[in-house]
């Protein structure tokens, strides 16, 4: 991105902070707060004095909006690049740290025992960074085709294994009688599933890492 | 594990190549070549006729096959 693309960004969600902090000064100040305090917007009538929150929250999603269509180009961008990179991506394997996020599953327990929330439950999902790790080992790696063949097998064993671990929990939870409570079942689905998929992830990486230095670890072995 | 002789270190050493030097002229990279020479990677056809044209052998002549056991 030029030096020009990467500051209009900056100052139009500068401009648009210093607009809604503008308008919701004078709602506050000028107009009982409405449109910021809660309201019911069933029973919304227009009056001209709300014109100021009116623009300033349009302008505020029009430029959400214009932040995720960069991201989106952004990210389209790297994917035309590594299309035609033969070189694997640049990661620090510390990045693999971040697969301790996926202890946040575990609030699932706390919410669910609060107010019956298991959405964290998917937070298990992230133990699947840990396969950064290996991912950031093989940085900038040359995709040979012994790399490609070696990846696909990785892939289709970790593919394996998770779908396995899956179609046994659904065959076992299917029956919906984990401690005679449908909605532990779930509970325990969704653990399950999230937890495949992390497995999934993370032994995609570490399989292709182990048969790509295979060598070397029978050397070791030796 | 694939079932053949490689005989490529052979002719390798004859161009006097490193597996480097070889890795770099035909694309892949050294342990692909390592692995190669220790018979412990099948090769596409596209690799193995790159690897002749570089060490100047025929195909049958780098990679020999045991046909015994075939029907």
């Amino acid at each position: 991105m030029k030096r020009n693309n990467k500051k209009l960004p900056i100052f139009l969600g500068a401009a648009c902070a210093v607009l809604v902090a503008a308008a919701s000064w004078y709602t506050v100040t000028f107009h009982d707060s409405r449109l910021l305090a809660p309201m019911n917007m069933s029973e919304y009538t227009f009056q001209v004095k709300d014109l100021p929150m009116l623009v300033s929250g349009t302008c505020l999603v029009l430029y959400l909006l214009y932040l995720f269509i960069l991201l989106l180009r952004a990210i389209l961008a790297n994917q035309r690049r590594e299309g035609k990179s033969q070189i694997t991506r640049t990661l620090n394997p510390k990045l693999g740290l971040l697969g301790f996020v996926g202890l946040a599953g575990f609030l699932g327990f706390w919410t669910y025992s609060v107010d019956k929330t298991i959405f964290p439950f998917v937070f298990f999902i992230f133990f699947g960074f840990f396969g950064f790790f290996y991912e950031g080992k093989m940085s900038a790696t040359f995709m040979d085709e012994r790399f490609q063949e070696n990846r696909m097998k990785a892939s289709a064993a970790a593919n394996r294994i998770a779908i396995t671990v899956i179609f046994a929990a659904i065959l076992i939870l299917g029956q919906g009688r984990l401690m005679g409570n449908l909605e532990y079942t779930l509970i325990a689905l969704i653990i399950v599933v999230a937890l495949s998929i992390a497995l999934q992830i993370f032994l995609s990486e570490y399989l292709l890492y182990r048969y790509d230095h295979q060598d070397a670890f029978e050397e070791s072995e030796e | 594990m694939p079932d053949f002789e490689c005989r490529l270190k052979k002719y390798r050493q004859l161009k006097d190549l490193t597996q480097e030097q070889l890795a770099i002229q035909v694309g892949v990279r050294r342990e692909t070549i390592m692995r190669l020479e220790k018979a412990q990677y099948n090769p596409s056809l596209k690799l193995a006729i790159d690897i002749s044209r570089a060490v100047d052998t025929p195909i049958e002549e780098l990679f020999i096959f045991d046909h015994t056991g075939s029907p």
